[in-house]
C-alpha cells in the first residue's frame, strides 16, 4: 500500500511549511494492495521528529483539540480526505524537513506514506542556533547582493518621501506588517527554511551585536563584520558598510518600554498604537546611524528584526485583547485618516498606485506570492493585514507566527 | 572643540531615575522632563519615556526644542531631549507641523560646544541630506581649523549622500591619512565611485595593508567590479602565504555572489578549496565547508 500526503493541500514542496495556525492537509490511498478493512482502511497520522527538531500535532476538522497523532478512513477508490496539522507550540523547526508526517496502515508500524516539512516560525533572534543564525545573514546577504540586488527595492519603500503611507496614523502597523512579510517571502525564495527573526529592544541580546551576526559597533559607529560574514559585502545607496552606534551599552537602550509596558498601553487599538512613539521611536532613536533617521533606517538589516519585534508585540496585544477582527471596532482606529491609514484602502506600494496623494513611484511591485498562503493576495488593504493568523478567517492566515505567540 | 565646561543648570543629583515611572502618562513625563527642579537622570529618563509628548503641542514642542539649545541644561539632558524629539520625527504626520523648527534649531546647534551633542546632530541633519552640513563637514575636511568632527566621522557622514565633490577629497586622505580610521572611512565613501575600482583592487592585493582596509576594498570591488574582483578572489585562494582572514572573505564571497557556472568549472579553484577545508583555522575551514556545499562536493 502507498499513500500520499500534502501539506497546505498542495504537491509542491516549497508549501510543506507550517506554522502555529492550521494547515489544511489530505492524505489519499495511491496503491491500495494489502489494504484491510472496508471501503476505508483506517489511517494513523503521526509526525517524526529529532530531539531539537520541529514537532507537529493533527486535528480532524476545523475545531477541536490538537494531538499528536490521528486516526483517519482513507478510502481505496483514492479519494481524499481532509486533516489539519500545526506546529505544536514550542517545538519550532531548527533546521528544513527537520519533521516528517508519517502514515501507518491501522495497528501496523510500517510506513506507508511519508513527507517531510518545517515548522518555520519567527524566532528571537538572540537565541538562534548558530546554522540558523548563518542560513539568515546570508539570505540577508544575497537580496542585498553587494548593493546589485532586490534588497533596493525595499530600501527603496521606506524612505522620507513614502513614510507618510506607512507612519504616524492608524495604518503604521498594518503597513509595516505587510513591508516585513513581503521581505520575508524574498528571503524565503532564496532559501526557504528562512524566517524573519526578531530583536527583543527589551532584553539584552548580546548574541546579535556580535561580528558573527548584526555586527560590532566602534566608537563612531561603524559596524565591523567577521571574514565568514556575508554582511561584510552589504551595500546600500552605493556605500559600502553600515553605520550604527549604539547609546546603550552591552544590553538592551534604556527608556524604551518593556513588552508588559506596551502591551497594557490599553485594549483598545488607538491606545495601544501610541507605541509608535515608544517603544518604537525610541527604539530606533537608542542608536546613532541610519537606523535612527525614518528616512534611512532601512539601510541597515537591523531595522527589520527592530520591526518583527514591533509586529510581535501588535500580534500578542491582538491575541491577548482578541483583536483580529477588523469588523470589531477596537481592533482598529475608525475615522477619516489619510489615506493608506483606513481599512479598506489599499496599501502602497503593492498597489501601484503613483502620485498624490501616493508617493511618485512605487518601487517593488506587488506583494511576493507564497506557496503556502494566498493572503493577503497581491495587493493587500490595511484590513487584510489584522487577521494574521487566520482565526476569523482561515483565507486570511498569512503564514507566519511568533514564537511566542500561539495560535489558540 | 570640546565639552563645555560651564557651571550646569539643575543638575541635582540626589534623585536616581525612579522605576515606578511606567504607569504615569506622557504628559506627567514630559512635565518631569522639563523640571529644573528634578534630577538630571529624571528629567533625562523622563524625556525618553515619552516622545510624543514632546510635539503634542506648539508649546511642548518649543519647550523641549529650549531644552535643546540651552548650553546651561545639564548635556545627559539635552541629549535625551535630542533622541526624544527624534524619535518623534518617527511618527510622520504627527511630527510634521514640527519639522522646519525642529530641523532649524538642529541647524544652530552644529557648533556646540558639546563635542557628542554634536555629531548627533550632524548625524541627523547628514542623514536628511542637509546641504548646509554637507558644506560644513567638507570645509572641514579641507581645513581641519574648521573641523566639527574628527576626519573619519566627517567622512563617515558625508557617505550618507555621496556627492563627487566629495571624492578628491576622500582621495587625498586615502593618500596620506591622518588615522587609519579616517583611512578606512575615506575608502567606504569612495566605494560609490566605480572609477575607484584601481585602487579597491591594490589595496585589496597589498599584504602590508590593514586586513580591515583590505576587507572594505574586497567589498566595495565586488560591487563596483564584481568579475574583476571574483578574478582576485580566486587569485588570492590559490596563494598559499595569503592571510586566512583575508582567504575567509575570498571564499565567503564566492559562495554567497560567485558567478556559479565559472566557479563550478574551475578544477583547479575547486581542489584548492577542498584542500582549504583541512585549514588549521577555523574560519576557513567553515568558509570552504560552504563553498564546496555549493559548488557541489
Amino acid at each position: 500500500m502507498d499513500v500520499e500526503i500534502q501539506i497546505n493541500n498542495s504537491p509542491n514542496a516549497n508549501a510543506r511549511f507550517l506554522t502555529w495556525s492550521p494547515a489544511s492537509c489530505r492524505i489519499r490511498i495511491t496503491d491500495p494492495a494489502g489494504a484491510q478493512g472496508q471501503g476505508q482502511p483506517p489511517m494513523r497520522i503521526s509526525a517524526k521528529t529529532t530531539a531539537s527538531g520541529g514537532s507537529v500535532v493533527f486535528r480532524k476538522g476545523t475545531t477541536g483539540a490538537f494531538s499528536a497523532s490521528l486516526q483517519l478512513g482513507v478510502p481505496v477508490n483514492g479519494n481524499w480526505v481532509s486533516f489539519f496539522a500545526a506546529g505544536q507550540f514550542g517545538r519550532a523547526s531548527v533546521s528544513l524537513n527537520d519533521v516528517t508526517i508519517e502514515a501507518r496502515h491501522g495497528n501496523g508500524n510500517k510506513v506507508v506514506g511519508s513527507t517531510p516539512c518545517t515548522v518555520r516560525i519567527r524566532k528571537n533572534a538572540n537565541n538562534l542556533t548558530p546554522a540558523e543564525r548563518d542560513r539568515f545573514i546570508a539570505a540577508f546577504a544575497q537580496l542585498n547582493n553587494a548593493g546589485l540586488g532586490r534588497f533596493a527595492d525595499f530600501r527603496d519603500m521606506h524612505t522620507n518621501v513614502s513614510s507618510p503611507q506607512a507612519h504616524g496614523a492608524p495604518g503604521f502597523l498594518p503597513w509595516h506588517r505587510a513591508y516585513l512579510l513581503d521581505l520575508e517571502r524574498e528571503l524565503q525564495a532564496i532559501d526557504p527554511s528562512v524566517a524573519l527573526h526578531y530583536w527583543r529592544f527589551d532584553q539584552g541580546s548580546p548574541n546579535i551585536f556580535k561580528r558573527d551576526f548584526l555586527g560590532e559597533s566602534d566608537n563612531i559607529g561603524t559596524v565591523f563584520f567577521s571574514a565568514t560574514n556575508p554582511l561584510q559585502f552589504w551595500k546600500t545607496d552605493g556605500v559600502t558598510g553600515i553605520n550604527r552606534r549604539p547609546f546603550f551599552n552591552s544590553n538592551n537602550p534604556t527608556g524604551v518600554r518593556t513588552e508588559a509596558q506596551t502591551l497594557a498601553l490599553g485594549t483598545a487599538y488607538p491606545a495601544f498604537r501610541t507605541m509608535e512613539g515608544n517603544p518604537h521611536g525610541s527604539a530606533h532613536t537608542s542608536f546613532g546611524g541610519s537606523i535612527s533617521s525614518i528616512g534611512t533606517a532601512a539601510r541597515d538589516p537591523l531595522f527589520f528584526l527592530l520591526h518583527c519585534n514591533v509586529d510581535r508585540l501588535w500580534a500578542k496585544w491582538q491575541r491577548n485583547n482578541n483583536r483580529f477582527n477588523p469588523a470589531v471596532a477596537a481592533s482598529f482606529d475608525s475615522g477619516a485618516w489619510p489615506i493608506g491609514h483606513n481599512l479598506a484602502d489599499t496599501m502602497w506600494p503593492w498597489n501601484g498606485i503613483t502620485g498624490p496623494p501616493r508617493p511618485p513611484t512605487a518601487p517593488g511591485g506587488t506583494m511576493a506570492p507564497s506557496p503556502v498562503v494566498t493572503a493577503p493576495g497581491l495587493s493587500p488593504r490595511v484590513r487584510d493585514s489584522l487577521d494574521f493568523q487566520g482565526k476569523v478567517s482561515a483565507a486570511a492566515c498569512m503564514g507566519f507566527d511568533y514564537d511566542d505567540v500561539p495560535f489558540s | 572643540m570640546t565639552t563645555s565646561k560651564t557651571k550646569k543648570r539643575g543638575t541635582k543629583k540626589s534623585k536616581p531615575a525612579k522605576n515606578s515611572s511606567a504607569k504615569r502618562s506622557p504628559r506627567a513625563a514630559f512635565a518631569v522632563a522639563t523640571n529644573e527642579k528634578k534630577s538630571t537622570a529624571e528629567r533625562a529618563k523622563a524625556f525618553v519615556e515619552a516622545p510624543l509628548a514632546t510635539i503634542a503641542s506648539d508649546d511642548t514642542l518649543q519647550a523641549s526644542l529650549d531644552v535643546l539649545r540651552d548650553r546651561q541644561q545639564p548635556i545627559k539632558v539635552r541629549l535625551a531631549a535630542l533622541q526624544s524629539l527624534q524619535a518623534a520625527t518617527f511618527s510622520v504626520i504627527e511630527f510634521e507641523p514640527h519639522r522646519e523648527d525642529y530641523f532649524a534649531t538642529l541647524r544652530e546647534l552644529v557648533d556646540d560646544p558639546d563635542e557628542e551633542l554634536r555629531q548627533r546632530v550632524l548625524g541627523i541633519l547628514a542623514r536628511e541630506n542637509d546641504g548646509y552640513v554637507q558644506k560644513r563637514l567638507l570645509e572641514g575636511l579641507q581645513d581641519p581649523s574648521k573641523a566639527l568632527v574628527p576626519p573619519e566621522k566627517a567622512l563617515q557622514l558625508l557617505s550618507y549622500d555621496v556627492h563627487a565633490e566629495a571624492y578628491p577629497v576622500a582621495r587625498e586622505i586615502l593618500n596620506a591619512p591622518p588615522n587609519p580610521e579616517a583611512k578606512r572611512e575615506a575608502l567606504r565613501l569612495l566605494s560609490a565611485d566605480a572609477k575607484s575600482a584601481p585602487v579597491f583592487e591594490k589595496l585589496l592585493r597589498d599584504k602590508d595593508e590593514d586586513r580591515d582596509i583590505r576587507q572594505i576594498s574586497a567589498a566595495a570591488l565586488q560591487s563596483v567590479k564584481p568579475k574583476r574582483f571574483q578574478e582576485q578572489a580566486r587569485e588570492l585562494l590559490l596563494d598559499d602565504n595569503e592571510y586566512d582572514d583575508i582567504q575567509a572573505t575570498a571564499l565567503t564571497a564566492l559562495e554567497q555572489f560567485g558567478d556559479e557556472k565559472a566557479v563550478g568549472k574551475d578544477q583547479q579553484l575547486l581542489n584548492r578549496v577542498d584542500e582549504l577545508g583541512s585549514s588549521k583555522s577555523a574560519k576557513i575551514k567553515k568558509s570552504a565547508k560552504r563553498f564546496m556545499s555549493r559548488y557541489g562536493k
